[in-house]
Protein backbone atom coordinates (compact mmCIF):
# COMPACT_ATOMS: atom_id res chain seq x y z
CA UNK A 1 0.00 0.00 0.00
CA UNK A 2 1.22 3.68 0.09
CA UNK A 3 2.20 5.33 3.01
CA UNK A 4 2.50 9.01 3.46
CA UNK A 5 6.17 9.09 4.62
CA UNK A 6 8.18 12.18 6.81
CA UNK A 7 11.53 12.55 6.71
CA UNK A 8 11.43 14.15 9.84
CA UNK A 9 15.56 15.28 10.06
CA UNK A 10 14.02 17.70 6.66
CA UNK A 11 11.00 19.09 8.73
CA UNK A 12 12.10 22.58 9.56
CA UNK A 13 7.98 23.45 10.89
CA UNK A 14 7.26 25.71 8.38
CA UNK A 15 3.55 24.17 8.38
CA UNK A 16 3.11 24.26 4.93
CA UNK A 17 1.66 20.72 5.10
CA UNK A 18 -0.61 22.32 7.67
CA UNK A 19 -2.23 24.70 5.17
CA UNK A 20 -2.20 22.99 2.08
CA UNK A 21 -4.49 20.04 4.32
CA UNK A 22 -6.87 22.66 5.29
CA UNK A 23 -7.03 24.59 1.71
CA UNK A 24 -7.60 21.28 0.43
CA UNK A 25 -10.29 20.07 2.51
CA UNK A 26 -12.00 23.93 2.06
CA UNK A 27 -14.32 23.96 -0.77
CA UNK A 28 -12.68 26.14 -3.42
CA UNK A 29 -10.20 27.59 -1.70
CA UNK A 30 -6.21 27.60 -2.90
CA UNK A 31 -2.98 28.47 -1.16
CA UNK A 32 -3.68 32.10 -1.20
CA UNK A 33 -6.98 31.98 -0.86
CA UNK A 34 -7.66 29.48 2.29
CA UNK A 35 -9.59 31.06 5.30
CA UNK A 36 -6.87 29.98 8.17
CA UNK A 37 -8.96 31.88 10.28
CA UNK A 38 -12.72 29.87 10.17
CA UNK A 39 -13.45 28.06 12.63
CA UNK A 40 -13.62 24.68 10.25
CA UNK A 41 -10.14 25.20 9.09
CA UNK A 42 -8.37 22.01 10.90
CA UNK A 43 -5.83 20.32 9.62
CA UNK A 44 -5.68 16.13 9.33
CA UNK A 45 -1.56 16.39 10.10
CA UNK A 46 0.32 18.02 12.89
CA UNK A 47 3.66 20.00 12.88
CA UNK A 48 4.72 19.16 17.13
CA UNK A 49 7.40 21.40 18.17
CA UNK A 50 9.81 20.63 21.49
CA UNK A 51 12.85 22.78 22.16
CA UNK A 52 14.69 19.33 22.73
CA UNK A 53 13.08 17.10 20.00
CA UNK A 54 12.61 19.55 17.52
CA UNK A 55 9.59 19.06 15.15
CA UNK A 56 7.45 15.72 15.10
CA UNK A 57 5.64 15.02 11.84
CA UNK A 58 2.31 13.34 13.05
CA UNK A 59 1.04 12.39 9.56
CA UNK A 60 -2.34 9.43 9.78
CA UNK A 61 -0.73 6.42 8.86
CA UNK A 62 -3.54 4.38 7.90
CA UNK A 63 -2.13 1.76 9.94
CA UNK A 64 -2.37 -1.84 8.82
CA UNK A 65 -4.40 -2.89 11.43
CA UNK A 66 -6.18 0.54 11.86
CA UNK A 67 -7.84 0.83 15.42
CA UNK A 68 -9.81 3.08 14.64
CA UNK A 69 -11.61 0.94 12.38
CA UNK A 70 -12.06 -1.94 14.80
CA UNK A 71 -13.90 0.94 17.36
CA UNK A 72 -16.22 2.81 14.77
CA UNK A 73 -19.81 1.97 15.83
CA UNK A 74 -21.31 3.21 12.81
CA UNK A 75 -19.32 1.68 10.10
CA UNK A 76 -18.70 4.69 8.46
CA UNK A 77 -14.67 3.92 8.59
CA UNK A 78 -13.53 0.70 6.52
CA UNK A 79 -9.84 -0.63 5.68
CA UNK A 80 -9.88 -0.20 1.61
CA UNK A 81 -8.59 -3.69 0.95
CA UNK A 82 -7.38 -2.83 -2.36
CA UNK A 83 -5.83 0.47 -1.73
CA UNK A 84 -5.12 -0.03 2.21
CA UNK A 85 -6.15 3.22 3.32
CA UNK A 86 -9.04 4.16 5.76
CA UNK A 87 -11.86 5.44 4.20
CA UNK A 88 -14.64 7.70 5.82
CA UNK A 89 -17.98 8.36 5.36
CA UNK A 90 -18.88 11.68 7.49
CA UNK A 91 -22.56 10.82 6.42
CA UNK A 92 -22.20 7.56 8.41
CA UNK A 93 -20.72 8.86 11.01
CA UNK A 94 -22.85 8.86 14.67
CA UNK A 95 -19.82 11.19 16.24
CA UNK A 96 -19.12 8.91 19.07
CA UNK A 97 -16.14 9.56 19.01
CA UNK A 98 -14.50 5.85 20.32
CA UNK A 99 -12.15 6.61 17.31
CA UNK A 100 -10.37 8.97 18.46
CA UNK A 101 -10.26 7.30 21.68
CA UNK A 102 -8.32 4.40 20.46
CA UNK A 103 -6.16 6.09 18.06
CA UNK A 104 -2.52 5.25 19.43
CA UNK A 105 -1.04 7.90 18.32
CA UNK A 106 -3.36 10.51 18.55
CA UNK A 107 -4.13 11.45 14.77
CA UNK A 108 -7.58 11.48 15.27
CA UNK A 109 -9.76 14.33 16.44
CA UNK A 110 -13.40 15.76 16.20
CA UNK A 111 -14.33 18.90 14.09
CA UNK A 112 -13.89 21.53 16.27
CA UNK A 113 -17.09 23.24 14.88
CA UNK A 114 -20.16 21.01 15.11
CA UNK A 115 -19.22 17.97 17.07
CA UNK A 116 -20.67 15.66 14.06
CA UNK A 117 -17.63 14.31 12.26
CA UNK A 118 -14.35 13.30 12.31
CA UNK A 119 -10.91 15.08 11.19
CA UNK A 120 -9.11 12.36 9.61
CA UNK A 121 -6.67 12.11 6.37
CA UNK A 122 -8.34 10.78 3.34
CA UNK A 123 -5.20 10.82 1.11
CA UNK A 124 -6.96 13.49 -0.92
CA UNK A 125 -8.48 10.41 -2.70
CA UNK A 126 -10.27 13.34 -4.67
CA UNK A 127 -7.00 14.88 -5.87
CA UNK A 128 -5.53 13.53 -9.05
CA UNK A 129 -1.97 14.57 -8.12
CA UNK A 130 -2.07 12.57 -4.66
CA UNK A 131 -1.49 14.24 -1.33
CA UNK A 132 -1.59 17.89 -1.20
CA UNK A 133 0.64 17.86 1.86
CA UNK A 134 3.27 16.13 0.12
CA UNK A 135 2.98 18.76 -3.14
CA UNK A 136 3.19 21.75 -0.62
CA UNK A 137 6.73 20.85 1.05
CA UNK A 138 9.50 22.88 -0.27
CA UNK A 139 11.71 20.33 1.59
CA UNK A 140 10.42 17.45 -0.02
CA UNK A 141 10.33 16.23 3.59
CA UNK A 142 7.01 14.52 2.52
CA UNK A 143 6.75 11.48 -0.20
CA UNK A 144 4.46 8.81 -0.63
CA UNK A 145 6.35 5.62 -0.64
CA UNK A 146 4.68 1.82 -1.60
CA UNK A 147 5.19 -0.35 1.74
CA UNK A 148 4.35 -3.46 2.19
CA UNK A 149 1.49 -4.91 4.28
CA UNK B 1 -14.92 -25.91 6.27
CA UNK B 2 -18.08 -24.92 7.76
CA UNK B 3 -17.96 -22.16 10.51
CA UNK B 4 -20.85 -21.06 11.89
CA UNK B 5 -21.35 -17.52 13.86
CA UNK B 6 -24.11 -16.62 16.87
CA UNK B 7 -24.84 -13.17 16.90
CA UNK B 8 -24.63 -10.37 14.34
CA UNK B 9 -23.52 -7.66 16.59
CA UNK B 10 -19.75 -6.32 16.99
CA UNK B 11 -17.99 -9.45 17.38
CA UNK B 12 -20.19 -11.84 15.14
CA UNK B 13 -19.68 -9.56 12.27
CA UNK B 14 -16.17 -8.46 12.46
CA UNK B 15 -15.53 -12.72 12.81
CA UNK B 16 -17.49 -13.20 9.78
CA UNK B 17 -15.88 -10.28 7.68
CA UNK B 18 -12.33 -11.54 9.17
CA UNK B 19 -13.10 -15.27 7.84
CA UNK B 20 -14.00 -13.96 4.30
CA UNK B 21 -11.12 -11.74 4.02
CA UNK B 22 -8.44 -14.28 5.33
CA UNK B 23 -10.11 -17.81 3.72
CA UNK B 24 -12.77 -16.64 2.01
CA UNK B 25 -14.36 -20.66 0.41
CA UNK B 26 -14.96 -21.13 4.52
CA UNK B 27 -18.54 -21.74 4.48
CA UNK B 28 -19.68 -19.18 7.32
CA UNK B 29 -23.48 -19.07 8.46
CA UNK B 30 -24.30 -16.52 10.95
CA UNK B 31 -27.45 -17.00 12.94
CA UNK B 32 -29.16 -13.98 15.00
CA UNK B 33 -32.00 -13.20 16.86
CA UNK B 34 -31.92 -9.90 15.46
CA UNK B 35 -33.79 -9.27 11.54
CA UNK B 36 -31.69 -6.34 10.82
CA UNK B 37 -27.66 -5.51 11.52
CA UNK B 38 -27.90 -3.20 13.65
CA UNK B 39 -25.12 -0.88 16.16
CA UNK B 40 -26.89 -0.61 19.52
CA UNK B 41 -24.76 2.32 20.06
CA UNK B 42 -26.58 4.45 17.83
CA UNK B 43 -29.84 3.31 18.91
CA UNK B 44 -30.81 6.45 20.42
CA UNK B 45 -30.70 7.86 16.52
CA UNK B 46 -32.93 5.73 15.72
CA UNK B 47 -35.68 6.32 18.61
CA UNK B 48 -35.32 10.18 17.97
CA UNK B 49 -36.09 10.14 14.53
CA UNK B 50 -32.75 11.26 13.41
CA UNK B 51 -32.08 7.65 11.14
CA UNK B 52 -34.46 4.85 9.90
CA UNK B 53 -33.04 1.28 10.88
CA UNK B 54 -30.74 1.42 7.51
CA UNK B 55 -29.20 4.56 9.17
CA UNK B 56 -27.97 2.85 11.70
CA UNK B 57 -26.76 -0.51 10.45
CA UNK B 58 -23.32 -1.05 10.34
CA UNK B 59 -22.69 -2.71 7.27
CA UNK B 60 -23.64 -1.97 4.32
CA UNK B 61 -27.16 -3.68 2.76
CA UNK B 62 -25.55 -6.27 0.85
CA UNK B 63 -23.24 -7.75 3.39
CA UNK B 64 -24.22 -10.91 3.67
CA UNK B 65 -24.78 -11.19 -0.13
CA UNK B 66 -21.70 -9.66 -1.30
CA UNK B 67 -19.32 -11.81 0.90
CA UNK B 68 -21.26 -14.99 0.20
CA UNK B 69 -22.08 -15.75 4.07
CA UNK B 70 -25.47 -17.37 4.92
CA UNK B 71 -27.58 -15.38 7.38
CA UNK B 72 -30.45 -17.27 9.46
CA UNK B 73 -32.15 -14.04 10.55
CA UNK B 74 -34.98 -14.09 13.24
CA UNK B 75 -33.76 -17.16 14.74
CA UNK B 76 -32.30 -18.38 18.01
CA UNK B 77 -30.04 -21.08 18.73
CA UNK B 78 -31.59 -23.27 21.48
CA UNK B 79 -29.32 -26.19 21.94
CA UNK B 80 -25.67 -26.59 21.34
CA UNK B 81 -24.50 -30.36 21.18
CA UNK B 82 -20.77 -30.53 21.29
CA UNK B 83 -20.22 -34.27 20.29
CA UNK B 84 -21.88 -33.84 17.62
CA UNK B 85 -21.02 -30.23 16.88
CA UNK B 86 -24.59 -28.77 15.74
CA UNK B 87 -26.70 -26.29 16.79
CA UNK B 88 -30.41 -26.48 16.83
CA UNK B 89 -32.30 -23.41 16.50
CA UNK B 90 -35.80 -22.26 17.30
CA UNK B 91 -37.44 -23.28 14.11
CA UNK B 92 -36.51 -26.99 14.44
CA UNK B 93 -33.18 -26.61 12.34
CA UNK B 94 -30.36 -28.63 13.13
CA UNK B 95 -26.96 -27.31 11.48
CA UNK B 96 -23.56 -28.70 11.68
CA UNK B 97 -20.03 -27.03 12.02
CA UNK B 98 -16.54 -27.54 12.12
CA UNK B 99 -15.65 -24.44 14.32
CA UNK B 100 -18.55 -22.09 16.11
CA UNK B 101 -18.22 -18.54 17.09
CA UNK B 102 -21.10 -18.00 20.20
CA UNK B 103 -21.28 -14.23 19.95
CA UNK B 104 -24.85 -13.76 21.62
CA UNK B 105 -23.66 -10.60 23.39
CA UNK B 106 -25.75 -9.39 26.52
CA UNK B 107 -29.77 -9.00 27.73
CA UNK B 108 -30.31 -6.17 29.88
CA UNK B 109 -31.46 -6.91 33.42
CA UNK B 110 -34.47 -6.18 35.26
CA UNK B 111 -34.20 -5.48 39.13
CA UNK B 112 -36.68 -7.34 41.45
CA UNK B 113 -38.21 -4.32 42.19
CA UNK B 114 -42.04 -4.90 42.83
CA UNK B 115 -43.93 -4.17 39.92
CA UNK B 116 -40.92 -3.37 37.88
CA UNK B 117 -41.12 -7.03 36.64
CA UNK B 118 -44.50 -6.99 35.80
CA UNK B 119 -45.35 -4.16 34.33
CA UNK B 120 -46.07 -4.67 30.82
CA UNK B 121 -44.47 -1.04 29.87
CA UNK B 122 -41.26 -1.01 30.48
CA UNK B 123 -38.79 -1.67 28.13
CA UNK B 124 -34.87 -2.09 27.95
CA UNK B 125 -32.38 -0.17 25.40
CA UNK B 126 -30.58 -2.78 23.84
CA UNK B 127 -31.48 -3.74 20.99
CA UNK B 128 -33.21 -2.54 17.73
CA UNK B 129 -36.68 -4.71 19.13
CA UNK B 130 -36.51 -2.62 22.32
CA UNK B 131 -36.21 0.91 20.75
CA UNK B 132 -39.37 -0.33 18.29
CA UNK B 133 -41.24 -0.69 21.13
CA UNK B 134 -40.63 2.03 22.89
CA UNK B 135 -41.02 3.77 19.63
CA UNK B 136 -44.57 2.92 19.24
CA UNK B 137 -44.80 3.93 22.87
CA UNK B 138 -44.18 7.63 21.94
CA UNK B 139 -47.02 7.73 19.95
CA UNK B 140 -49.28 7.99 22.68
CA UNK B 141 -47.02 8.37 25.97
CA UNK B 142 -46.41 11.54 27.90
CA UNK B 143 -44.42 11.05 30.87
CA UNK B 144 -40.62 8.57 30.05
CA UNK B 145 -39.31 7.78 33.34
CA UNK B 146 -35.81 6.55 32.96
CA UNK B 147 -34.02 4.09 35.11
CA UNK B 148 -30.58 4.50 35.43
CA UNK B 149 -27.96 7.29 34.07
CA UNK B 150 -25.33 5.59 33.33
CA UNK B 151 -24.54 5.88 28.82
CA UNK B 152 -27.45 3.76 27.87
CA UNK B 153 -29.82 5.70 30.14
CA UNK B 154 -28.40 8.75 28.66
CA UNK B 155 -29.01 7.71 25.61
CA UNK B 156 -32.41 7.01 25.95
CA UNK B 157 -33.20 9.84 27.71
CA UNK B 158 -31.77 12.07 24.70
CA UNK B 159 -34.32 10.33 22.22
CA UNK B 160 -37.01 10.44 24.39
CA UNK B 161 -36.44 14.06 25.04
CA UNK B 162 -36.44 14.49 20.72
CA UNK B 163 -39.86 12.88 20.48
CA UNK B 164 -40.60 15.58 23.26
CA UNK B 165 -41.83 13.27 26.20
CA UNK B 166 -41.29 14.46 29.94
CA UNK B 167 -38.35 12.65 30.89
CA UNK B 168 -37.10 12.29 34.59
CA UNK B 169 -33.98 10.21 34.68
CA UNK B 170 -33.40 8.29 38.32
CA UNK B 171 -30.43 7.27 39.69
CA UNK B 172 -28.81 5.99 42.56
CA UNK B 173 -25.24 7.46 42.38
CA UNK B 174 -24.80 11.28 43.19
CA UNK B 175 -24.38 12.25 39.62
CA UNK B 176 -25.19 10.74 36.10
CA UNK B 177 -23.00 8.78 33.80
CA UNK B 178 -21.07 7.61 37.07
CA UNK B 179 -18.67 4.74 35.47
CA UNK B 180 -17.14 7.29 32.76
CA UNK B 181 -17.94 10.70 34.49
CA UNK B 182 -16.79 12.17 38.21
CA UNK B 183 -19.39 14.41 39.84
CA UNK B 184 -17.81 17.81 37.81
CA UNK B 185 -17.12 16.10 34.62
CA UNK B 186 -20.92 14.93 34.87
CA UNK B 187 -22.70 18.60 35.95
CA UNK B 188 -22.46 20.10 32.48
CA UNK B 189 -24.02 16.91 30.92
CA UNK B 190 -26.99 17.38 33.58
CA UNK B 191 -27.50 20.83 32.74
CA UNK B 192 -27.98 20.23 29.15
CA UNK B 193 -30.12 17.60 29.85
CA UNK B 194 -32.19 19.82 31.55
CA UNK B 195 -32.49 22.44 29.75
CA UNK B 196 -33.71 20.17 27.26
CA UNK B 197 -36.51 19.43 29.33
CA UNK B 198 -35.21 16.38 31.58
CA UNK B 199 -35.71 16.41 35.48
CA UNK B 200 -33.06 13.97 37.66
CA UNK B 201 -33.44 12.30 40.73
CA UNK B 202 -30.46 11.62 42.03
CA UNK B 203 -29.18 9.72 44.69
CA UNK B 204 -32.55 7.69 44.42
CA UNK B 205 -33.65 4.60 44.55
CA UNK B 206 -36.89 2.96 43.30
CA UNK B 207 -38.87 0.82 45.51
CA UNK B 208 -41.86 -0.17 43.46
CA UNK B 209 -43.93 0.42 40.73
CA UNK B 210 -47.67 0.47 40.78
CA UNK B 211 -49.45 -1.10 38.30
CA UNK B 212 -53.13 -0.24 36.89
CA UNK B 213 -55.74 -2.54 36.34
CA UNK B 214 -54.30 -3.44 32.85
CA UNK B 215 -50.93 -4.31 34.22
CA UNK B 216 -48.95 -1.14 32.94
CA UNK B 217 -46.92 0.83 35.36
CA UNK B 218 -48.55 4.17 36.20
CA UNK B 219 -46.33 5.15 39.10
CA UNK B 220 -42.85 4.82 40.16
CA UNK B 221 -42.48 4.83 43.96
CA UNK B 222 -39.18 6.11 45.40
CA UNK B 223 -37.16 5.18 48.10
CA UNK B 224 -37.40 9.27 49.67
CA UNK B 225 -41.28 8.95 49.72
CA UNK B 226 -41.62 10.72 46.26
CA UNK B 227 -43.74 9.11 43.49
CA UNK B 228 -43.19 9.66 39.83
CA UNK B 229 -46.11 9.68 37.19
CA UNK B 230 -45.05 6.88 33.75
CA UNK B 231 -46.97 6.25 30.75
CA UNK B 232 -43.58 4.32 29.56
CA UNK B 233 -40.63 3.18 31.61
CA UNK B 234 -37.10 2.06 30.55
CA UNK B 235 -34.97 -0.07 32.59
CA UNK B 236 -31.36 1.03 32.27
CA UNK B 237 -29.63 -0.71 34.97
CA UNK B 238 -26.94 -3.09 33.30
CA UNK B 239 -27.01 -5.78 31.37
CA UNK B 240 -25.43 -9.67 31.82
CA UNK B 241 -23.95 -11.94 29.19
CA UNK B 242 -26.53 -14.21 27.68
CA UNK B 243 -26.21 -17.64 26.89
CA UNK B 244 -29.36 -19.71 27.89
CA UNK B 245 -28.71 -22.12 25.02
CA UNK B 246 -25.63 -23.56 27.09
CA UNK B 247 -27.54 -25.35 29.59
CA UNK B 248 -26.10 -28.68 30.42
CA UNK B 249 -23.62 -28.32 27.44
CA UNK B 250 -20.33 -28.79 29.19
CA UNK B 251 -19.10 -25.41 28.42
CA UNK B 252 -17.57 -24.00 31.50
CA UNK B 253 -19.25 -20.80 32.43
CA UNK B 254 -19.52 -18.16 35.40
CA UNK B 255 -21.54 -14.74 35.03
CA UNK B 256 -19.97 -15.29 31.16
CA UNK B 257 -18.56 -17.61 29.13
CA UNK B 258 -14.76 -18.62 30.10
CA UNK B 259 -12.56 -18.18 27.55
CA UNK B 260 -8.88 -18.78 27.27
CA UNK B 261 -6.92 -15.88 25.26
CA UNK B 262 -6.95 -17.49 21.94
CA UNK B 263 -10.76 -16.92 22.73
CA UNK B 264 -11.40 -20.58 22.76
CA UNK B 265 -14.10 -22.05 24.96
CA UNK B 266 -12.90 -25.13 27.15
CA UNK B 267 -14.19 -27.10 24.71
CA UNK B 268 -12.01 -27.66 21.55
CA UNK B 269 -13.18 -25.67 18.11
CA UNK B 270 -16.10 -23.50 20.18
CA UNK B 271 -15.13 -20.25 20.57
CA UNK B 272 -16.81 -17.07 22.50
CA UNK B 273 -15.84 -13.51 21.61
CA UNK B 274 -17.88 -10.03 22.97
CA UNK B 275 -19.78 -9.09 25.73
CA UNK B 276 -20.94 -12.52 26.04
CA UNK B 277 -17.27 -13.14 27.46
CA UNK B 278 -17.73 -10.40 29.74
CA UNK B 279 -13.83 -9.87 28.64
CA UNK B 280 -15.15 -6.36 27.84
CA UNK B 281 -18.25 -4.44 27.26
CA UNK B 282 -17.27 -2.16 25.01
CA UNK B 283 -17.65 -1.95 20.81
CA UNK B 284 -14.05 -1.95 19.78
CA UNK B 285 -12.74 -4.71 22.29
CA UNK B 286 -16.06 -6.63 20.85
CA UNK B 287 -14.64 -6.03 17.13
CA UNK B 288 -10.79 -6.97 18.32
CA UNK B 289 -12.32 -10.12 19.97
CA UNK B 290 -14.47 -11.28 16.60
CA UNK B 291 -11.06 -10.59 14.34
CA UNK B 292 -8.68 -12.67 17.06
CA UNK B 293 -11.68 -15.54 17.11
CA UNK B 294 -12.07 -15.26 13.58
CA UNK B 295 -7.82 -16.00 12.78
CA UNK B 296 -7.86 -18.45 15.64
CA UNK B 297 -11.27 -20.46 14.29
CA UNK B 298 -8.83 -20.86 10.93
CA UNK B 299 -5.77 -22.19 12.52
CA UNK B 300 -3.38 -19.48 13.35
CA UNK B 301 -3.16 -18.86 17.01
CA UNK B 302 -3.35 -15.31 17.94
CA UNK B 303 -3.92 -13.87 21.63
CA UNK B 304 -6.12 -11.29 22.71
CA UNK B 305 -4.47 -9.45 25.22
CA UNK B 306 -6.42 -6.00 24.82
CA UNK B 307 -7.52 -6.55 28.37
CA UNK B 308 -8.07 -2.78 29.24
CA UNK B 309 -12.01 -2.17 28.78
CA UNK B 310 -12.80 0.90 31.23
CA UNK B 311 -12.96 3.77 28.24
CA UNK B 312 -15.79 5.21 26.49
CA UNK B 313 -16.39 8.47 25.16
CA UNK B 314 -19.41 10.73 25.61
CA UNK B 315 -20.92 12.59 22.76
CA UNK B 316 -24.15 14.92 24.39
CA UNK B 317 -25.47 18.05 23.02
CA UNK B 318 -21.79 18.47 21.30
CA UNK B 319 -20.36 18.17 24.83
CA UNK B 320 -17.40 15.05 24.82
CA UNK B 321 -15.51 13.67 26.71
CA UNK B 322 -12.96 10.96 27.25
CA UNK B 323 -12.82 8.36 30.32
CA UNK B 324 -10.18 6.42 30.68
CA UNK B 325 -9.15 3.78 33.72
CA UNK B 326 -9.97 4.69 37.09
CA UNK B 327 -11.67 7.98 37.31
CA UNK B 328 -12.75 8.32 40.54
CA UNK B 329 -10.25 6.94 43.41
CA UNK B 330 -10.69 6.20 46.71
CA UNK B 331 -8.94 8.52 49.09
CA UNK B 332 -7.18 5.54 50.69
CA UNK B 333 -6.05 4.06 47.25
CA UNK B 334 -3.27 7.69 47.43
CA UNK B 335 -3.23 8.70 44.25
CA UNK B 336 -2.20 11.67 42.46
CA UNK B 337 -5.30 13.93 41.11
CA UNK B 338 -3.84 16.27 38.67
CA UNK B 339 -6.43 18.81 37.47
CA UNK B 340 -6.57 21.66 34.94
CA UNK B 341 -9.32 23.28 33.81
CA UNK B 342 -10.89 26.77 32.07
CA UNK B 343 -13.99 27.72 30.88
CA UNK B 344 -14.39 25.16 28.56
CA UNK B 345 -12.86 22.70 29.23
CA UNK B 346 -11.49 19.95 32.14
CA UNK B 347 -8.58 17.75 32.62
CA UNK B 348 -8.05 15.12 35.34
CA UNK B 349 -5.32 12.63 35.02
CA UNK B 350 -4.87 10.15 38.40
CA UNK B 351 -1.80 8.91 38.89
CA UNK B 352 0.53 7.25 40.91
CA UNK B 353 4.31 6.64 40.83
CA UNK B 354 4.89 8.16 37.44
CA UNK B 355 2.24 5.81 36.03
CA UNK B 356 -1.62 6.84 34.65
CA UNK B 357 -4.44 5.17 35.96
CA UNK B 358 -7.14 7.05 34.93
CA UNK B 359 -8.40 10.32 32.78
CA UNK B 360 -11.27 12.27 32.39
CA UNK B 361 -10.89 14.76 29.30
CA UNK B 362 -13.57 16.95 28.51
CA UNK B 363 -14.05 19.79 25.97
CA UNK B 364 -11.69 18.94 23.36
CA UNK B 365 -10.89 15.48 23.21
CA UNK B 366 -8.83 16.06 19.82
CA UNK B 367 -5.49 13.95 19.57
CA UNK B 368 -5.92 12.08 23.06
CA UNK B 369 -6.19 8.60 21.79
CA UNK B 370 -2.38 8.19 23.12
CA UNK B 371 -3.53 8.37 26.98
CA UNK B 372 -5.45 5.16 26.61
CA UNK B 373 -2.03 3.51 25.25
CA UNK B 374 0.34 5.08 28.58
CA UNK B 375 -2.32 3.35 30.46
CA UNK B 376 -2.29 0.00 28.77
CA UNK B 377 1.01 0.10 28.56
CA UNK B 378 1.59 1.03 31.96
CA UNK B 379 4.53 3.91 30.64
CA UNK B 380 6.29 5.32 33.41
CA UNK B 381 6.18 9.06 32.86
CA UNK B 382 8.29 9.58 36.21
CA UNK B 383 11.55 10.58 34.05
CA UNK B 384 9.65 12.99 31.73
CA UNK B 385 10.42 16.64 31.98
CA UNK B 386 6.78 17.60 31.48
CA UNK B 387 3.17 18.65 33.00
CA UNK B 388 1.42 15.45 32.36
CA UNK B 389 -2.07 17.53 31.10
CA UNK B 390 0.40 18.87 28.44
CA UNK B 391 1.58 15.50 26.74
CA UNK B 392 1.52 14.20 23.89
CA UNK B 393 2.28 11.29 21.15
CA UNK B 394 4.92 12.99 19.53
CA UNK B 395 6.47 12.77 23.13
CA UNK B 396 6.80 8.75 22.45
CA UNK B 397 7.21 9.38 18.53
CA UNK B 398 9.22 6.34 16.94
CA UNK B 399 8.75 5.71 13.20
CA UNK B 400 9.48 1.92 11.71
CA UNK B 401 12.13 2.88 8.79
CA UNK B 402 10.88 -0.10 7.08
CA UNK B 403 7.04 0.51 6.67
CA UNK B 404 6.24 4.06 8.11
CA UNK B 405 4.44 2.89 11.29
CA UNK B 406 4.66 4.88 14.35
CA UNK B 407 4.99 2.96 17.65
CA UNK B 408 6.21 4.17 20.81
CA UNK B 409 9.92 5.18 22.09
CA UNK B 410 9.82 3.94 25.73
Amino acid sequence: MKRIIIDREQCDGCLNCNVACISAHQEGSNFYTVNLGSADSQSRNFIKFDPKTGYTPIFCRHCDEPECVLSCMSGAMQKDPVSGHVSYDEAKCAACYMCVMNCPFGVLTPDRQTRTKVIRCDFCEDQPDGPSCVRACPKQAIEVKEVSR
Amino acid sequence: MKIIIIGASAAGISAARTIKEVEPNTQVTVISRDDCVHSRCMLHHFLGHERDEAGISFVDGHFFADNHITWLKNTAVVGLNTAAKAVTTDDGQELFFDKLLIATGASYFVPPIPGLREATNVYGFRDLKDARLLDAECETAKNAVVIGAGLVGMDAASALLKRGLKVTVIEMMDHTLGLQLDEKSARPYQQHFAAHGADFLLSEKVVAVDLDETGRGVTIQLASGKSIPADVIVIAAGVRPSFDFLDKTGIATEKAILVGDDLQTNVADIYAAGDVTGLSGIWPNAMKQGRIAAINMLGERLLYNDRFAIKNTVNFYGLTTLSLGNINPQPEENFDVIVREDHSSYRKIIMKDGHISGVIIQGDIGGTGFLQHLIKQQIDLSGLDKDVCDLEYSDFYAVDPENGEYHYAV
